[in-house]
């Protein structure tokens, strides 16, 4: 027998410790897609909540380089509002997704009050500041429970004035011994002692805190590694699509200045760099048009005269001499969720490859098809040299080509119209035995094929 | 008169280099291809290669270790777009990486260095 149990559990028994309460409250959150900013707001809420630690307040700084810089700072504002509050988060039944919603409001009603009063507020971590309360526990990586502030020498006097509380929890959150930022917990309103058991809560849910940082830092400058080396790709891509033309360019120039070049060859290099200059200009254009493109909303349209317009234009005509172009377009075609221009381009692209990737006398054959009642098919294959399986990986990176004079921007190009209006593309291909590429799209309306 | 081998898809190019390089005093063959470089090969004697990287269907590099299976003592200039690559290509096995430029001065100087004029 096999009984099966959800990841998210709601409903704890009530002898479940304080700790575990806290540790469900935090890891379930984790498990949703939350963001970065809702995340740290579920462990200050963790820290506040009555189910959780039970702190009055909680104020979260991040680490700036070198400072300490407010972001959050979640509870109430007065001692009626705290009332209120806590009576809310006392309501059975209420789970932990409600108590952030709740603490998500709470956090914009107080953007006027406590969040705009902390995000002003900074601490270095170098120079005297570092010396004085908050910085210090962050600088030495310790916990402080500081208590009667105001005669407290080593507590920061503007942090004072802001906080404007005698006894406070100072949690530095730290992980692979590297500082991420601060916590500090009080209790404003009940003006309950902090004891070393809330201590020990608390520095468990500040380790939670910190390796969620920690991981969340690590993929954050992964995806600008990333970043980093696609520009580095395609500097290096748009570096020698430009150099070769350039050389030929002056090269050619150079024989121009030659005092023995004939009429006949002087007129041949004007032919050359004229060509190269308009090489320049098409890389330069598809550059530009790739790269600063703005896709248009998706928006249902009719499909068949679109697909009979680029099927009819002249640069298609023109490419499909020698070929047989094979069409077979249903009739009745759905209405597709596309912006048609880009569809348009979509169909030409994937006809420009089908033509470059075949021999001449070959065979692109174009289909255009209801799938079902919500889907409809375009489908471009070819008879031509077809795609080695290391090649499929990379076809829709951009700056990735097989073609001689290629840039490697059409096929990005459909994957990002693809992703914008929701559709999917299937490759099939083997080395040597064509290629076919089938885009499905969401559609409406229309005739079920038969 | 030295001969050299100038492996290179840009047809403009070769002209270019087949030319400069006549007036500089060489007999010079050019293939658009590793393919067809490795066919000359076969059929004639050189003196020095000059090859692209990036090529339609195998590059440069594959090209070079190619010969080196066929023929080690031939020099080999890489010729590419890539200033990047510069400071791998002896671990390709080349005698020399030039970065394309319009002017061929660099380019003729190597030539001179590893076969003379």
């Amino acid at each position: 027998m096999i009984e099966k149990f959800s990841f998210l559990t709601s409903d704890f028994e009530k002898d479940v410790p304080k700790e575990m309460m806290l540790l469900s409250i935090i890891s379930q959150s984790f498990f949703q897609p939350f963001s970065l900013e809702d995340n740290l707001l579920v462990i200050l809420t963790a820290l506040t909540s009555g189910s959780g630690v039970g702190f009055n307040r909680a104020m979260l700084f991040l680490r700036d380089g070198d400072r300490l810089r407010g972001q959050i700072w979640l509870g109430p504002r007065t001692p009626e509002e705290a009332g209120y509050i806590w009576d809310v988060l006392a309501t059975p039944g209420i789970g932990y997704v409600e108590i952030i919603e709740h603490n998500r409001a709470l956090v914009s009603k107080n953007e006027d009050t406590l969040s705009r009063r902390i995000k002003s507020v900074a601490f270095s971590m170098v120079d005297e500041s570092c010396a004085l309360v908050p910085a210090k526990p962050a600088c030495l990586k310790e916990i402080y429970l500081v208590r009667d502030a105001a005669n407290e020498a080593l507590v920061d006097r503007k942090f004072l004035e802001l906080i404007q509380v005698d006894e406070f929890l100072c949690l530095p959150l730290i992980a692979r011994d590297e500082v991420f930022g601060e916590i500090i917990l009080d209790n404003a309103f009940t003006r309950v002692p902090i004891g070393p058991g809330d201590v020990k809560l608390a520095s468990l849910c500040g380790l939670i805190a910190s390796n969620y940082l920690y991981s969340a830092t690590l993929h954050r400058r992964l995806l600008d590694a990333e970043k980093m080396a696609a520009m580095g790709e395609m500097a290096m891509f748009v570096t020698h699509q430009l150099r070769n033309p350039l050389v030929t360019i002056g090269g050619f120039t150079d024989q121009l200045l030659q005092p023995e070049a004939s009429e006949e060859k002087r007129e041949r290099n004007l032919r050359i760099i004229r060509d190269e200059i308009q090489r320049l200009e098409k890389i330069v254009y598809q550059l530009g048009h790739f790269l600063k493109v703005s896709l248009k909303e998706p928006v249902y349209f009719d499909v068949g005269p679109v697909i009979a317009g680029v099927l009819r234009s002249p640069e298609v005509l023109d490419r499909s001499q020698g070929y047989t172009l094979n069409v077979k377009i249903e009739e009745c075609l759905p209405q597709v969720l596309c912006d048609p221009t880009s569809f348009g381009e979509i169909l030409r692209n994937l006809l420009d490859n089908a033509f470059e990737a075949t021999p001449p006398g070959g065979t692109v054959s174009v289909r255009a098809y209801r799938k079902n009642s919500s889907s409809f098919v375009l489908s471009v294959r070819d008879s031509g040299r077809g795609i080695s399986n290391p090649d499929k990986e990379r076809l829709f990176q951009p700056f990735f080509t097989t073609k001689e004079k290629g840039m490697g921007l059409g096929l990005p190009f459909i994957k990002r119209v693809m992703d914008t209006c929701g559709g999917q593309i299937e490759v099939q291909s083997r080395p040597g035995k064509g290629a076919r590429f089938r885009l499905v799209f969401q559609s409406r309306g229309g005739e079920e094929a038969p | 008169m030295k001969r050299i081998l100038v492996v290179e898809d840009e047809k403009a190019l070769c002209l270019l280099y087949g030319e400069e390089l006549g007036r500089a005093g060489y007999e010079v063959t050019t293939a658009y291809d590793a393919d067809a470089a490795l066919q000359e090969l076969q059929d004639k004697d050189f003196d020095l290669i000059i090859t692209d990287i990036r090529m339609p269907g195998k590059n440069g590099i594959e090209l070079i270790t190619q010969i080196m299976g066929l023929r080690k003592d031939i020099p080999i200039i890489i010729n590419s777009a890539y200033q990047s690559y510069k400071e791998d290509f002896m671990t390709w096995a080349a005698d020399a990486y030039v970065v394309k430029s319009s002017s061929l001065d660099e380019l003729k100087q190597k030539i001179r260095e590893l076969i003379g004029e």
